[in-house]
């Protein structure tokens, strides 16, 4: 049983969760499949007094819109989307992504959208207060980082962990977002403020109802890794996304994009290197070197800084060929 | 800080209880809950089937699995209130009285319960899995089974017993 009360509303519509969640404030949370948040309701990260549930809500399948883009429900929980013919077409690496999310149950419960919104986490702050040995730390509303002393910046460090986000983000996705005042669309990387207190740009009524990715173009190749202690039902230790577009001549490389999850407060995107791969013939190797020294991974769940610098070094390494290859249709 | 001065009442009044109809086990049950009570509490406590065993309460460890409408889910983070009007079986649907079902039986010819905490979860997420799938790979297998965590480490027998079941040219063991 979770630990306190709290009241619970099953509205009928996107619409009225939204009315609901704006009438009570920040204090109401949408609950969609509950597999973040039930967990964090147990141990009281986050306490939400009322839970709005989406639960009598039924996605819509993806579908292909007029323009070529996939129309995906933010509702559509990740076991559907790994087995909709349309994505594993389409969109493999999204059908990829979503299949190394956790374990078989949560894929069946979880969320598309509520993986998107997922808690940030970190060892110290994900566990019960009345275990923890000392105080709070900032995001409970403390005044130090207790698993990182050296962090005195007022900032938290607690990691981002989607595998789906990065994916989305490489291919451009664009968010439709559903306040009160009607719906609005964002780009994917805008949902991410990259701050570990507040990681979303979304405000307390609003809620991800869509998600529309456009079409892929040709010679497209993409690579994906996510690297775990276990192998299965676990989060990523670092996250690595690759995709790219290669010339007619199958050589040289028009754009790429290198996102990175679990590493950070939010994705992280090596820009510079990936401005030196514009139409470029690529040396994986030396670009893996410059990726891994450009962005600063966040230590977290006791991995080190190094230890995940050389990991995602390594990793893009072999993830940027299996883009390539892919791109040139060798796999 | 998210301090919870009254963990009894939300802001000052008691939460409204639910009665909730839904299907156990093919039988159609009324509960009255609260809305911060589990499925798993529900099932345990209420209805008194223990057969779905409590273990990590944090969905990590799939003892608590049953079928939501034949979909397998994490009962100790699943709210009650949300699985109203569903459709849910337990482990214990699957014996016929005194009689268990194929399943159960290969999972003893193949030694595949030890301490048998979180056979009920493998029962249920093997099950789910065979509806969908009748031929399960090794590989499907292991990737429908990732969910349940076995601290005997017995996953092999757990594994052979499935395609076992399934007529995979797996032999019960002489015991």
């Amino acid at each position: 049983m979770i630990l306190y009360d709290f009241e619970y509303e099953r509205p009928g519509s996107l619409k009225e969760a939204t009315a609901l969640l704006n009438e009570t404030g920040g204090d109401a949370q949408l609950l969609a499949g509950g597999t973040d948040l039930m967990p964090n309701m147990r141990v009281e990260v986050v306490t939400p007094s009322l839970l709005v549930s989406v639960s009598g809500i039924e996605p819509a399948a993806p579908e292909k819109c007029a323009d070529g883009s996939i129309r995906i429900d933010s509702l559509t929980k990740l076991s559907d989307l790994v087995d909709a013919e349309l994505i594993q077409n389409e969109l493999p690496m999204l059908a990829e992504a979503a299949h190394t999310v956790a374990s078989n149950q949560v894929r069946v419960m979880g969320t598309l959208g509520g993986n998107l919104c997922q808690e940030t986490r970190c060892l110290y702050y994900n566990q019960k207060h009345d275990y923890q040995f000392v105080e709070p730390c900032y995001k409970r509303g403390g005044d130090c980082c207790y698993p990182f002393p050296g962090n005195d910046r007022d900032v938290c460090w607690a990691v981002y962990m989607s595998d789906i986000a990065p994916v989305l983000i490489a291919l451009d996705a664009k968010l439709e977002i559903l306040g009160p005042d009607g719906t609005r669309e964002i780009a994917m990387a805008d949902l991410y403020t990259g701050d570990g207190m507040n990681p979303f740009t979304l405000g307390t009524a609003e809620i991800i109802q869509a998600i529309f990715v456009p079409p892929v173009p040709e010679r497209f190749g993409w690579g994906y890794h996510k690297t775990t202690v276990r192998g299965g039902l676990d989060f990523g230790t670092a996250i690595i996304v690759i995709v790219l577009q290669l010339a007619e001549d199958g050589e040289t490389c028009c754009w790429a994009k290198i996102v990175y999850s679990a590493v950070g407060q939010g994705p992280l995107r090596p820009t510079t290197t990936e401005l030196s791969m514009e139409d470029a013939v690529l040396d994986p190797a030396l670009i893996a070197v410059a990726a891994s020294q450009e962005i600063s991974p966040l230590p977290h769940h006791g991995f080190n800084k190094g230890f995940l610098r050389e990991n995602i070094r390594v990793y893009t390494e072999r993830t940027l060929v299996s883009a390539i290859e892919c791109a040139q249709g060798k796999i | 800080m998210n301090q919870i001065n009254d963990r009894t009442t939300v802001n000052g009044k008691k939460s409204r209880s639910r009665v909730l109809e839904m299907s156990i086990n093919g039988e159609a049950h009324e509960i009255t809950v609260k809305p911060r009570v589990m499925l798993l509490e529900a099932i345990r406590e209420k209805i008194g089937l223990t057969g779905t065993k409590d273990g990590c309460e944090s969905g990590t460890c799939g003892a608590c699995t049953v079928l939501v409408d034949g979909q397998p889910t994490l009962s100790c983070i699943t709210l009650a209130v949300e699985c109203e009007g569903k459709n849910i079986r337990t482990v214990e649907d699957l014996a016929d009285g005194e009689n268990l079902n194929y399943l159960q039986e290969a999972f003893l010819d193949q030694g595949g319960t030890q301490c048998g905490f979180c056979t009920p979860g493998m029962l249920m997420s093997a099950t789910a899995l065979l509806e969908k799938n009748p031929k399960p790979t090794r590989d499907d297998i292991n990737k429908a089974l990732e969910g349940n965590l076995c601290r005997c480490t017995g996953y092999n027998s757990i594994v052979d017993s499935i395609l076992q079941v399934s007529d995979q040219g797996v032999k019960p063991r002489l015991l």
